[in-house]
């Protein structure tokens, strides 16, 4: 339990190679039927083609690519939601048959049960665990505390800000304990401003919880200021193009020094590259 | 209201917005008693030229009404009337919404169900009153079920729609946590629902009142609908009017009070109001 204090492992040198994958992804497709019109022969839309990669303890993992690129559907599938057609996941070497409390997800939209106030909505997935209640509050108030929301626990989803209420989803998302966290562009839907704050408390929440984070987003910024790689995906199929590795370590400036950083620059430079090379090709 | 010539910024123009609403609101209880008074004397005065047979006013309904409440005509009749109404309208409520939830939930259930449910919705019900008449006789029974059967539909069409129309986001946040199919549907489905049901159950009122008012016509024996019978023929217009004036009351304290119940079942609905 020790190794967990440890900062960021480092998932492609030669030591992680003994440390089982929080997430392994094996040559996962999927293909969705498309049907033109109403009399229309339907086609078949390949959207993932063999994608492979693997996510380690304590690591952010960005899945960023052009829209269309089937990173929220891979993301899907991983906390099984959609049926993958191919190929393999397992999360801490247990196949992934569906959706389990073993991943927990946040939504582009912060998703709560607007009758619940924000403990309850944390709560949420705690009563699927048949957990007693008053463990169940407690836990979910720590939680609300985690996010600071610490002050608003009793307050309903509408009388909160749109950045309250996703950090109300992560807390939902963690209450559970989750050995992966999984985020389909949480933050796309906020002002620039709420944006930046929650990347930030991102950072901290994960260097208090030590999750294995999924993150998918279409900002360059966002992925290479959170990430520890960054797997760019390619499009029409969605395939793995490259897997980035971001070298700013667990203790990185915020996000506008960081954007001064030469090395930032260039790597913004060689993801923008790969993923426009695509659209143009 | 005299800071708002010199206003500058954005901030205190929406301060000052507000505070002109508010006194806005003022003025429209004032013109609204106003119009209230205004139509009452328009009424009072327009009512006593035209012969007592075929109009009557306020003052005279007024007196009528304090002679029916202290004879117990209007007391008894009320009763009567509010029996009728409130046992056919929850039993509507509790038969709709539950076959509501079943027509929404299986797709089954509404594919054999849909074409009756929307027949039956557009027909207007009370023609079938004297049918309903000859299997359950003028008694109770079959004015209760004819509240019954024009209540039950705007609940159940709407509780239907409600369980139909929850938002798939919410449904995908049951499914992440791996929730059953049970779960979702008691922890999701049917707490999105219920402001459905609420308007249902709102809209289902005012069919009630007139099931309920049509039932006594026929039947003319007990109720404020067979009040309005008895003083028609006797062509007393201003203790006609009293039993109205009730009915009135009573779908507009019932519809106050469903709207009370369906923002406090659903307070996210309603945050742009207050």
């Amino acid at each position: 339990m020790t190794a967990m204090e440890v900062a960021r492992p480092e998932p492609l040198a030669g030591g992680a190679a003994a440390q089982t994958p929080r997430l392994t992804v094996t040559n996962v497709s999927k293909a969705f039927r498309v049907r033109h019109g109403v009399n229309q022969p339907s086609s078949l839309l390949q959207v993932l083609k063999n994608v492979s990669f693997e996510a380690y303890q304590n690591e952010i993992v960005s899945l960023i690519g052009e829209s269309g690129c089937g990173k929220t559907t891979l993301l899907r599938i991983i906390q099984g939601l959609i049926r993958h057609d191919a190929g393999q996941l397992a999360v801490e070497g247990r196949a992934v048959r569906g959706p389990g409390r073993d991943r927990g997800f946040v939504f582009q939209q912060p998703s709560l049960l607007p009758w619940r106030t924000a403990r309850e909505n944390v709560e949420f997935g705690l009563e699927l665990l048949r957990m007693p209640a008053p463990e169940r509050e407690r836990r979910a108030r720590d939680l609300l505390e985690l996010v600071g929301l610490g002050h608003a626990s009793e307050q309903f989803p509408h009388q909160l800000s749109g950045g309250m209420q996703q950090r109300v989803g992560l807390a939902r998302a963690l209450a559970i304990e989750p050995a992966l966290l999984l985020m389909d562009e949480p933050f796309s839907a906020l002002d620039a401003q709420t944006r930046e704050v929650l990347q930030k408390e991102l950072l901290r929440i994960q260097a208090e919880t030590h999750k294995t984070i999924i993150f998918v987003t279409h900002d360059l910024d966002e992925a290479l200021y959170l990430s520890d790689r960054i797997i760019v995906l390619g499009a029409k199929p969605g395939r793995v193009k490259e897997i980035i590795k971001v070298p700013f370590g667990s203790e990185r400036p915020e996000l506008p020094l960081l954007r001064g950083d030469p090395q930032f620059q260039e790597l913004r430079a060689r993801i923008w590259q790969l993923i426009s090379n695509q659209t143009t090709h | 209201m005299t800071l708002s010539t010199n206003v500058e910024d954005a901030a205190d123009e929406t301060e000052l917005e507000e505070l002109g609403q508010k006194s806005a609101r003022k003025h429209y209880w004032l013109v609204r008693a106003v119009s209230i008074v205004t139509v009452l004397l328009l009424w009072e005065v327009a009512g006593r030229q035209v012969s007592p047979l075929f109009m009557s006013y306020p003052s005279a309904i007024a007196a009528a009404a304090v002679q029916l409440a202290a004879s117990g005509e209007l007391g008894e009749a009320f009763l009567s009337s509010m029996q009728t109404l409130t046992l056919g309208f929850v039993l509507a409520s509790i038969a709709g919404v539950l076959l509501g939830l079943l027509i929404g939930r299986y797709r089954y259930v509404d594919a054999a169900s849909d074409w009756l449910v929307n027949a039956l919705y557009s027909t207007p019900l009370v023609a079938i009153t004297p049918l309903v008449i000859l299997w359950f006789g003028l008694g109770f029974s079959a004015k209760l079920f004819i509240v019954f059967i024009l209540a039950i539909f705007p609940v159940l069409i709407n509780t239907a729609s409600g369980v139909r129309n929850v938002s798939s986001q919410l449904i995908d946040v049951g499914n992440a946590f791996a929730a059953s199919e049970r779960e979702i549907f008691v922890k999701v489905i049917l707490p999105a629902s219920l402001p459905y049901m609420m308007t249902g159950i709102r809209l289902g009122i005012g069919r009630a009142i007139i099931g309920m008012v049509v039932a006594e016509f026929f039947t003319a024996i007990t109720g404020l609908g067979a009040m309005i019978i008895k003083y028609g023929n006797q062509f007393d217009t201003a203790a006609m009017f009293v039993p109205i004036i009730c009915l009135m009351l009573m779908g507009v304290v019932y519809t106050a009070i469903a709207i009370r119940f369906e923002r406090w079942v659903a307070p996210w609905r309603y945050t742009e109001d207050e």
